[in-house]
């Protein structure tokens, strides 16, 4: 799809009065099927995730792994050398496995560090961050959104989408403003 | 923004004494026949009964002070979510007082648990040096004003809320507020210092700065999974079905596992010092309960109240799941328990575990007379504050 400018087609989008509004259409718009879209408000909405459908983020499994990698990795790094590669007594403690109290710490330490490397990265790959600019904001009316703006759009990717039948839906959840944005 | 929540009437949620007539007589019969022999083991055999009393009676005090906590933070941060589960732990506070009562035998059997009171001055200069602090006048004052000063604060803590129950002031809330401010320092320094007391002074030789926040750490924890019980409780029961959600349950799960990683933080961060410093005056402590039958009894310890609950409570599907999340509520209270005995019996019986009729009939004697107090308590108010002006949001809670 193109618009007349000549541009392809991201989204159509629509603008709601309140967190309320918005709230209530997003129920509407799950129910109907999509897939490919998303709400903009200005502050997180309480309960959003189930009025959108979202289900559960896959987020915390990859933070999980990253957590076993840095586990795994202190793991090997401490044991490896002092156990088997150069078994020294030091400070009167034995070297084997029971040395273990020693090596927590950094066992701890590793866990996190992994843990968060890997909620940092996947929060910005799940995101699609970094870019240097989003089709939403080729519509004027969006830089609202760290306002008072409360906006929902429907992706062109979407299967369901059709440019007059959800234009229609966005109306009858009472969106106003209604709008196709281009991509760039 | 949720649909489900409805608004209860101004009236609240009773709970009905009289349906539960039968538990009551069990439990007064289960307290007066334990009590009584208590009384006769006290007489018989004081040392051992000193070492039990003092494990049953600090496990309940930790669960109540616990509650206390939960409380205090929740009027301090002004929080939200634990309206409708407060009155709960305002009730379990509030036995604070009753165990003022349980705290006697202790005062009484001091010189079988405390060594230090049986050592003449210039005998040890370890001891000596601390006896400023350590000296029997001091110390019973010091017990009594702990019990005034965290049972006035559950007390007025109580107080102002059922108060508001009746007109719904929320001059009220503004009020709790100020005695929670007051009551954070009062309530860390009262918990700290009976843990010095009652549990580090067994050995006085033995010291860790870790003692305070270690004994808070099990007592916020296992408090909540007490708190978790007793409603899970209410709620098969019949009551508080429409208020306490699976929102709640998520919360309350997910500060059992908080306290789960901060009793092991706090646990691991004193052993590991003074297992590495290695120095025979710090030592004495985890060498007698690191040897002989006692250690896989430790052992049992690390695993079952740290590796076990922080596995499972990981999974958010157990938070909201509030039959499972109560079993392992329950087993985290059987924890605690274990917790408080390998603090305390070690020090009677410093070459191994043996085992006493006085270690099971001494918790099950405070236990069922507090279950008993607190049954009569639980059905003078609402079962949670129905004025309170946070409570829709409270009732509205979505994670």
């Amino acid at each position: 799809m193109i618009t007349p400018s000549g541009h392809k087609v991201y989204a159509i989008a629509a603008e709601y009065p309140t967190a309320a509004a918005l709230y209530d259409a997003a129920k509407r718009v799950r129910d109907a099927g999509f897939k490919r879209w998303d709400v903009f408000s200005p502050f997180p909405i309480h309960g959003m995730d189930d009025a959108m459908g979202l289900g559960k983020s896959w987020l915390s499994a990859v933070v999980l792994a990253g957590g076993l990698s840095g586990l795994t990795t202190a793991l090997i790094l401490e044991f490896g050398p002092s156990w088997i590669l150069y078994p020294l007594i030091v400070h009167g403690k034995p070297y084997d496995w029971k040395t273990v109290p020693a090596f927590f710490p950094i066992m701890f330490e590793l866990t996190i560090l992994f843990s968060a490397f890997a909620a940092f990265f996947a929060v910005l790959i799940m995101n699609g961050l970094p870019r240097w600019n989003h089709p939403m904001f080729n519509w004027d009316r969006f830089t609202r959104v760290t306002n008072d703006g409360f906006f929902l759009a429907i992706e062109a990717r979407d299967p369901r989408f059709d440019q007059n039948e959800t234009r229609d839906l966005l109306e009858q959840t009472g969106g106003q403003h209604i709008t196709i944005v281009h991509e760039d | 923004m949720s649909e489900r929540a409805e608004i209860p009437t101004p009236e609240g949620e009773f709970f009905e004494s009289t349906r539960f007539a039968g538990l009551s007589l069990l439990l007064g019969l289960g307290a007066i026949v334990g009590l009584v022999l208590c009384l006769i083991g006290g007489i018989m055999s004081p040392l051992q009964f000193s070492y039990s009393w003092l494990f049953g009676f600090i496990y309940f005090f930790t669960l109540c002070c616990g509650c206390l906590f939960w409380t205090i933070v929740h009027h301090a941060t002004d929080a939200e979510w634990s309206v409708v589960v407060r009155r709960q732990l305002e009730n379990i506070a509030l036995l604070l007082l009753a165990l003022a009562i349980f705290a006697i035998p202790i005062l009484l059997l001091r010189h079988q648990l405390f060594e230090w009171m049986n050592i003449p001055p210039g005998r040890d200069s370890a001891l000596d040096s601390k006896r400023q602090y350590l000296n029997w006048p001091f110390f019973a004052f010091r017990a009594l004003l702990y019990f005034v000063l965290l049972g006035g604060v559950a007390l007025l803590l109580r107080r102002l809320s059922v108060a508001q129950d009746r007109d719904g002031n929320p001059g009220y809330t503004i009020w709790m507020r100020k005695v929670a401010f007051a009551g954070l320092p009062i309530f860390g320094l009262a918990l700290t210092f009976s843990a010095f007391d009652w549990l580090m002074g067994l050995n006085y030789r033995w010291f860790s700065t870790m003692w305070g926040p270690y004994i808070f750490a099990g007592a916020a924890g296992s408090s909540m999974s007490l708190l978790v019980l007793v409603i899970t409780a209410l709620r098969s029961a019949g009551y508080l079905r429409g208020v306490v959600t699976l929102e709640h349950y998520h919360i309350m799960g997910k500060w059992m596992f908080a306290f789960c990683v901060f009793w092991a933080y706090i646990g691991f961060s004193q052993y590991m010092l003074q297992w590495y410093a290695n120095i025979p005056e710090e030592t004495q402590y985890y060498i007698v309960r690191n040897t002989e039958s006692w250690w896989p009894l430790s052992l049992l310890l690390v695993f079952g109240r740290f590796f076990g609950p922080f596995a499972i409570l990981l999974l958010q599907s157990i938070k909201k799941e509030p039959h499972r999340l109560a079993m392992i509520a329950g087993w985290i209270l059987l924890m605690q328990a274990l917790d408080m005995y390998l603090i305390v019996l070690p020090s009677l019986h410093g070459t191994g575990v043996r085992l006493s009729i006085w270690d099971l009939l001494c918790p099950i004697a405070i236990g069922c007379s507090l279950a008993f107090i607190y049954l009569r308590l639980v059905g003078r108010t609402s079962l949670f504050p129905v004025r309170d002006p946070r409570l829709i949001e409270s009732l509205r809670l979505t994670n």
